[in-house]
C-alpha cells in the first residue's frame, strides 16, 4: 500500500497536479473511475469440463471414504414401544401407560450383528415428537437453570411456571416432560455398566445449568409429566436433564443416554430391563432403544457419502458429456455469427 | 456560430464546406478534400479563409469600394458592446448573440475594428483603407439605431462620417431586404440571390447587407417624424416601425454573410450508432421544413434509398384556402387535408410492409399539420405511422408540441422514451419524456435543470445511453434479482424447517442470525456488484451497439429470469434445510454426542452464508478486489460475529446458541458439511451457467469471448489514442478552446430571439412584450437537434 501511494503521489507531481484536480493514478481515482483491474472470468469449454472434473475427482473419493466409515459403525435398532406393552393392554396403550398399578417391566433382546468394540452408545430414539414446537422450545427459564430461583421472571414457562408461590425449578414444559424410561444391559450372566457421566456437552454442564440450583420442587404438581429429579443433586450434574433440553430440530431425534464401556462379540445375545415410563402413546409417537458404535465422523451416516458420491458421479457425467459434445461437435468459441443481431440477418 | 462565408458584390468569398454539404457529398460517393491555409485565423466566431479578401488583398478585387462598404457595415451596423483593453487580440464582445459577435469579430478580421462604443459614437480601427497596411482610427456619429425586432427582420444604423457624409446600413433577412432595394443593378441583386439559396441548401443562416446615402436635408425631415414617433406614448412601437420604414427604401445591395450555426461533432455518428442499438429517433425542431430534412440527412437519419413521406401545410391548396383568412374554413381544410394525408401515407406503408421488399420509411411533418395530427381521432393514425418508419422529423414545432408527441410516443405506444435537447424550448418535451437530457451550452441553462442527465455535447450521448445506460440496466437487474435470490433462499429454509415442527412457526434460526443476514452477512458484496460489474468494457459496448437491445428487450429482467432465480433458490434452500437436517439423527463426534435445534441451524445458516456470496461470484461479470474482499470479509464477518456472539450470549439473556460454534467446529462433519453443501447447492448454478453459455449464449456473452485475450482493456488506452489523432475540425475547436474564454454578462437579448428587448431599447426605456409568435419565432431558429428517442 505504502509503494502504492508514494508512487501515486510521485505521478501527480511529475504532470504539474493541478490543485483541486484527481491525481490521475491511484486506488481510489481507479475506484471512483470504476477502473479497477479486474479478472473476466469467462466459462469456456474447457474451464467448465476441468470444473466438473475436479469436483468429482473430489466428491468420488469423500463419498467412499464416508461411507467406509459410516459402515465401520455398528448400530442396533430396537423400537419397543410396541412390544413392552403387555397384550392385554395392546388396545388401550394408554391405559397402562397411566395406570402407575401395572409393572412397566419389560425385556428385550439384542443380537449383537458383529462386533462392537467400547464404547459402545446408548440411545433413547423418540419419533414424531415434536420437540421443536414453538411452544415447547421457549418454554424453558436459561437464567433460572443457572442461578436458581435468584430470578423470578419464569413467565415463559407457562403452564408450567410456579408451584404454590415459588417457581417451579427447572421451569416449563421440556424439563416436566424429561424423559424417563430407564435401561439396564445384561449378556450373558454378566451386567453390562451403563456409564451414565459426560453424556452431555461439556459446554451446557459448565455454563449453562447452576451447581447449586437444585430441584426442589420439580414434578410436584397434580400433573405429572415425565420423569424426577434428585433434589438433592445439582442441575449441573443432572446429565439426564441436560441432554433432554438441548431440544433436537427434528421431530425424531435420538439422545445419548449412556456408555456401555466393554466391547461386544458378534452373535453376543443382550438383555434389556427396561422400565417403559414415558407416555409417547397418547400422540402416536415412537420409542426406540439404539446402541452404535462411533467414529470420527460420528455415528451411522451413510447420508453424507451417498450425497457426495452422487455429486461427484454427476459432476463426471456432465463433464464427460460435455467433453462429448466438446468433441464431436465443437461450438465455435467467440463466434461472432452467434450473436443475434447476425442470426437474424442471415436467417431473413 | 461562426462566420464561414459571404458574397461581396457578386463573388462569394470563403472555402468552407459544411457539414450538411460534406454529408451530401460523401452520400454521393464524391470525396471532399478542405484547403486550409496555414495561416488561417483561429478564433470563436470566425472560421473563414479567402486570401482574396483577407489582410487587406480586398483593395486588389474587383469593387474594393463596396468590399470597404461591406465592411463597414459589419463594424458599424450591429448593437454589440466591446469589452476589455482595445486590443484586436484582448477584446471581448459583449452581444446578446451569438451571430451578431460573430459578424463583428468577421469585421476585425478584415481589417475593421470596432473597439470602443460611445452613446452617441462608434469607433472604428481601419486598416488598409487608404494604401495597403496604413492604419487609421475612424469615429462614425451615430445618428438612429432602428432596432432589430420579428416583424422588421432588419436592423439599420444612421451615421454621419467624420465628413458629415450621411450613410444608413442595413442588414437583414434576404426577403426585407430585397423588397426595399433601389431599382436597378438587377446583375448583383441575382447573383447574391443564387449565393443565398446556395448558403441556404449548405445549411447556413444568411442576412443581406445594403446600404444607403443620405441626403443631410431628407435626413433631417425624416429625424424628425423619428423624434415624434419615439416620444409618442401610444403605439410607439409601432410608429417607430412605420417611421423606420419611411428611411429604409431605396438601398443599395452590399452583399450577404453566411454564418454556420454548427452541428455539434460527432452527431451524425451518433445517431447511426443509436439507430444501431435498436433506439428509434424522432427529431422534434423548430427549424423550416427544408433546413431539417438537410439537417437530417447529414445526420444519416434520412437518406436517398428511403421513402419519405411528407406531410407539409406549405401547399397551393392548404395556402389558397389560408388567403380566404376564414379561421373555422381554414383548420377545416387542413385538419382534412393532414387526415387525407395520413391516410395514404398509411396505406402505402402498408403495402410496403405486405409486399416484403419494404424500403425504409421516413416521416416528415411540420408544426401546422402536426397541430391537426394529434387530435385524438388522426393521433392514433399518426402514431401509427411513425411507429412503422425508421425515423421521424416533425419541423417547425413548438414546444408544447414537442411534449405532446413525447407524451403521445410514452403513453400511446407504452415506449421508453428519453428526450434530449438543449434549448428553454425543449424543456416541456424534456419532462414530458421518461428520461430527460438536457444539453449545456450556448443556449442556456434550463434544459439542463429540467433534466435528469446533462451532458454537455450530443454525441455524448452514446457513452450515456450504450455504456452506463446499459451498464446500470445490468447492475440493477442483478442486485435486485440477487437480492430476491438471497431473501427467498434464506426464507425458504426456513419455510422447510416449519413443516418439521407441527406448523408451530418455530425459528429455525436465531434472532440475531435472522436480522444481521441482510445488514451484514450478504449486504457488501451486492452492493460492490452494483457498483463494478460490467459485462463488457465501454469501448467494447460503443463498438457493439447493438448490444443495448438486450435491454429494450429487457432480457435479465423477465418473468423467465425471475422464475429461474426462484428455482435455483427452491432447489439451494432444500439443500440447506435436507442436507443439515437430515443427518441430525446420529452422533456426530467420536463422542457419540448429538446436535440439538441450534447446532443444526447455526450450521445451516454458516452454509448459506457461505453459498449465497459464493454465489454472487458466480453472476459476476468482472471481478475486482472489492469482490473478493466484500465476499470474503462477508464470510469472515459471519464467523467473527458467531465466535464472539457465541461467547457472549447469556449476557443477554438468551443462551440457545451459546457455545454452539465451537461445538459444532469440534466436529469433522461441520467441516465436510461446509465443504459439501455450498458445491451441491451452487451445483445446479454451475451447470445451468455452462449450458447456457453453451448452447443459447446471450450477445454480451460472445462479445466477451470474441474479445477475452485483450488483456486489461479499460477503454482508456483508446481514448489516449483518439486524442493524438486530432482531425482539423477537432484540432480547430480545440484550439479555439484553448483561447481565453468569451465571457458574457448580457444575456437579455438576442439578435435572433427578439422576444427578449435589447440592451439599448431598454436603456431608452422602451419595453417590448415577448408575443407567442416571437417564441415561435426563437423556436425555429434553433437549428440544433432536439430529439426525442424511442427505445
Amino acid at each position: 500500500m505504502d509503494l502504492d501511494s508514494g508512487s501515486s503521489s510521485t505521478v501527480g507531481a511529475g504532470v504539474q497536479a493541478i490543485p483541486g484536480r484527481p491525481v490521475r493514478r491511484g486506488a481510489l481515482y481507479q475506484f471512483k473511475q470504476q477502473n479497477l483491474p479486474a479478472c473476466k472470468p469467462v466459462l469456456t469449454p474447457a474451464t467448465v469440463i476441468a470444473t466438473f472434473l475436479l469436483m468429482s475427482l473430489i466428491f468420488i473419493p469423500l463419498g467412499l471414504i464416508t461411507l467406509r466409515t459410516s459402515n465401520s459403525v455398528v448400530e442396533i435398532v430396537d423400537r419397543y414401544d410396541i412390544e413392552c406393552v403387555p397384550e392385554e393392554y395392546r388396545s388401550n396403550k394408554l391405559l397402562y401407560i397411566t395406570d402407575d398399578s401395572i409393572s412397566k417391566n419389560c425385556s428385550r433382546f439384542l443380537k449383537v450383528p458383529k462386533s462392537m468394540r467400547a464404547p459402545i452408545y446408548v440411545y433413547y430414539q423418540l419419533d414424531n415428537y415434536y420437540q421443536n414446537h414453538r411452544r415447547y422450545v421457549k418454554s424453558r427459564n436459561d437464567k433460572q437453570l443457572l442461578h436458581g430461583l435468584g430470578d423470578n421472571s419464569t413467565s415463559s414457562c407457562k403452564p408450567l411456571e410456579s408451584a404454590g408461590d415459588l417457581p417451579i425449578v427447572p421451569c416449563g414444559l421440556i424439563a416436566w416432560s424429561l424423559f424417563n424410561d430407564t435401561f439396564k444391559f445384561n449378556s450373558g450372566s454378566s451386567e453390562l455398566k451403563v456409564n451414565r457421566k459426560n453424556i452431555a456437552w461439556k459446554s451446557d454442564r459448565d455454563h449453562k445449568f447452576g451447581k447449586d440450583v437444585y430441584p426442589f420442587n420439580f414434578q410436584n404438581g397434580p400433573l405429572i409429566g415425565g420423569g424426577k429429579l434428585d433434589p438433592n443433586t445439582p442441575l449441573s450434574d443432572q446429565e439426564d436433564l441436560i441432554v433432554w433440553m438441548r431440544t433436537a430440530a427434528l421431530p425424531s431425534f435420538r439422545k445419548l443416554y449412556g456408555r456401555i464401556e466393554e466391547d461386544l462379540d458378534a452373535d453376543d445375545v443382550i438383555v434389556v430391563q427396561l422400565m417403559n415410563n414415558y407416555n409417547t402413546y397418547s400422540f402416536g409417537g415412537k420409542k426406540k432403544l439404539v446402541l452404535s458404535t462411533s467414529s470420527w465422523l460420528g455415528g451411522k451416516n451413510d447420508f453424507f457419502g451417498v450425497a457426495s458420491l452422487f455429486i461427484g458421479a454427476f459432476c463426471m457425467l456432465i463433464s464427460i458429456v460435455f467433453l462429448l459434445l466438446h468433441v464431436k461437435n465443437p461450438r465455435p468459441y467467440g463466434d461472432a455469427t452467434y450473436t443475434s443481431w447476425n442470426k437474424k440477418s442471415s436467417s431473413s | 456560430m461562426e462566420f464561414f462565408k459571404c458574397s461581396i458584390g457578386g463573388e462569394v468569398y470563403g472555402h468552407g464546406v459544411t457539414e450538411i454539404e460534406r454529408g451530401i457529398a460523401e452520400r454521393n460517393g464524391m470525396k471532399v478534400e478542405e484547403y486550409k491555409s496555414p495561416n488561417a485565423v483561429q478564433e470563436k466566431g470566425f472560421n473563414f479563409d479567402d486570401s482574396r479578401i483577407m489582410r487587406g488583398a480586398w483593395r486588389n478585387e474587383s469593387n474594393p469600394d463596396i468590399c470597404k462598404e461591406f465592411f463597414r457595415c459589419l463594424a458599424i451596423c450591429h448593437t454589440v458592446l466591446p469589452e476589455g483593453e482595445e486590443s484586436p487580440e484582448k477584446i471581448k464582445y459583449q452581444a446578446a448573440s451569438p451571430d451578431e459577435s460573430a459578424l463583428v469579430i468577421a469585421a476585425k478580421n478584415f481589417g475593421f475594428f470596432f473597439y470602443r462604443r460611445t452613446p452617441t459614437a462608434i469607433y472604428v480601427r481601419e486598416s488598409h483603407v487608404e494604401k495597403i497596411g496604413q492604419i487609421q482610427d475612424a469615429s462614425y456619429e451615430i445618428l438612429n439605431v432602428l432596432e432589430f425586432n420579428s416583424t422588421r427582420k432588419r436592423q439599420s444604423v444612421v451615421c454621419r462620417y467624420s465628413d458629415g457624409r450621411l450613410v444608413l446600413y442595413c442588414k437583414g433577412a434576404d426577403t426585407v431586404i430585397y423588397e426595399r432595394l433601389a431599382d436597378g443593378n438587377n446583375e448583383i441583386r441575382n447573383i447574391t440571390r443564387e449565393h443565398l439559396e446556395q448558403f441556404g441548401s449548405a445549411g447556413l443562416r444568411t442576412l443581406c447587407l445594403a446600404y444607403k446615402e443620405l441626403h443631410p436635408d431628407a435626413y433631417e425631415s425624416w429625424n424628425e417624424k423619428f423624434i415624434q414617433a419615439k416620444s409618442s406614448l401610444r403605439d410607439r412601437e409601432k410608429k417607430l416601425d412605420e417611421v423606420a420604414e419611411l428611411i429604409e427604401n431605396g438601398l443599395t445591395l452590399i452583399g450577404c454573410t453566411a454564418i454556420e450555426d454548427k452541428l455539434q461533432e460527432g452527431v451524425p455518428g451518433c445517431i447511426a450508432t443509436l439507430q444501431r442499438a435498436g433506439i428509434k429517433i424522432w427529431v422534434l425542431t423548430g427549424d423550416k421544413i427544408e433546413t431539417a430534412i438537410n439537417i437530417a440527412y447529414a445526420c444519416n437519419l434520412i437518406s436517398n434509398e428511403m421513402k419519405k413521406f411528407i406531410i407539409s401545410s406549405e401547399t397551393d391548396a392548404i395556402r389558397e384556402v389560408e388567403d380566404k383568412g376564414d379561421p373555422v374554413e381554414i383548420a377545416r381544410f387542413i385538419k382534412d387535408e393532414v387526415k387525407k394525408e395520413l391516410k395514404k401515407c398509411t396505406e402505402e406503408a402498408r403495402s410496403y410492409f405486405n409486399s416484403g421488399s419494404a424500403p425504409k420509411l421516413a416521416l416528415v411533418i411540420d408544426g401546422k399539420c402536426l397541430m391537426y395530427a394529434l387530435d385524438p381521432s388522426l393521433r392514433v393514425m399518426l402514431l401509427d405511422l411513425g411507429l412503422n418508419c425508421h425515423s421521424v422529423v416533425c419541423c417547425r414545432v413548438s414546444p408544447l408540441q414537442k411534449a405532446q408527441v413525447t407524451s403521445m410516443v410514452k403513453k400511446g405506444a407504452r415506449k421508453i422514451t428519453l428526450g434530449i435537447g438543449d434549448g428553454a424550448n425543449d424543456v416541456s418535451m424534456i419532462q414530458a419524456a421518461h428520461v430527460g437530457v438536457g444539453i449545456s451550452g450556448m443556449e442556456g441553462m434550463q434544459a439542463v435543470m429540467a433534466s435528469d442527465f446533462a451532458i454537455a455535447q450530443f454525441r455524448y450521448l452514446e457513452d450515456l445511453l450504450l455504456v452506463h445506460g446499459r451498464w446500470s440496466y445490468l447492475r440493477v437487474c442483478k442486485v435486485v434479482l440477487y437480492f430476491f435470490y438471497k431473501n427467498l433462499t434464506f426464507a425458504l429454509t426456513q419455510f422447510w424447517f416449519t413443516f418439521q415442527t407441527g406448523y408451530s412457526g418455530q425459528r429455525f434460526y436465531d434472532d440475531w442470525f435472522q436480522s444481521l443476514y441482510n445488514v451484514i452477512f450478504t449486504a457488501v458484496p451486492v452492493v460492490i456488484v452494483g457498483l463494478f460489474d460490467k459485462d463488457v468494457s465501454a469501448s467494447l459496448s460503443k463498438k457493439y451497439p447493438e448490444l443495448y437491445k438486450e435491454g429494450i428487450k429487457n432480457v435479465y429482467f423477465k418473468w423467465r429470469v425471475v422464475a429461474l432465480y426462484a428455482f435455483f433458490s427452491i432447489y439451494q434452500s432444500l439443500i440447506f434445510f435436507y442436507f443439515v437436517a437430515t443427518t441430525t439423527l446420529t452422533a456426530k463426534n467420536l463422542d457419540g454426542k448429538i446436535f440439538g435445534l441450534w447446532d443444526i441451524s447455526t450450521m445451516a445458516f454458516t452454509c448459506v452464508v457461505i453459498t449465497v456470496n459464493l454465489r454472487l461470484l458466480l453472476i459476476c461479470n468482472s471481478i475486482t478486489r472489492w469482490h473478493y474482499i466484500s465476499v470474503g470479509g462477508s464470510i469472515l464477518a459471519w464467523f467473527i460475529f458467531v465466535f464472539i456472539y457465541s461467547l457472549i450470549c447469556h449476557l443477554f439473556g438468551r443462551e440457545n446458541i451459546y457455545f454452539v460454534i465451537f461445538v459444532l467446529m469440534s466436529t469433522f462433519y461441520f467441516y465436510l458439511m461446509l465443504l459439501l453443501v455450498p458445491i451441491a447447492a451452487l451445483f445446479c448454478d454451475f451447470v445451468y451457467q455452462g449450458v447456457q453459455r453453451w448452447f443459447f449464449p446471450y450477445d454480451y456473452q460472445v462479445i466477451q469471448e470474441m474479445h477475452k485475450n485483450e488483456l486489461n482493456d479499460t477503454g482508456r488506452a483508446k481514448l489516449l489514442e483518439v486524442g493524438n489523432q486530432l482531425t482539423e475540425d477537432q484540432a480547430r475547436s480545440y484550439a479555439v478552446s484553448r483561447l481565453p474564454p468569451q465571457i458574457s454578462k448580457h444575456t437579455g437579448f438576442a439578435f435572433d430571439s427578439p422576444g427578449y428587448e435589447s440592451f439599448f431599447a431598454s436603456q431608452i426605456g422602451v419595453y417590448a412584450p415577448p408575443k407567442a409568435w416571437d417564441v415561435a419565432r426563437r423556436a425555429s431558429m434553433k437549428s440544433r437537434l432536439k430529439i426525442v428517442l424511442q427505445k
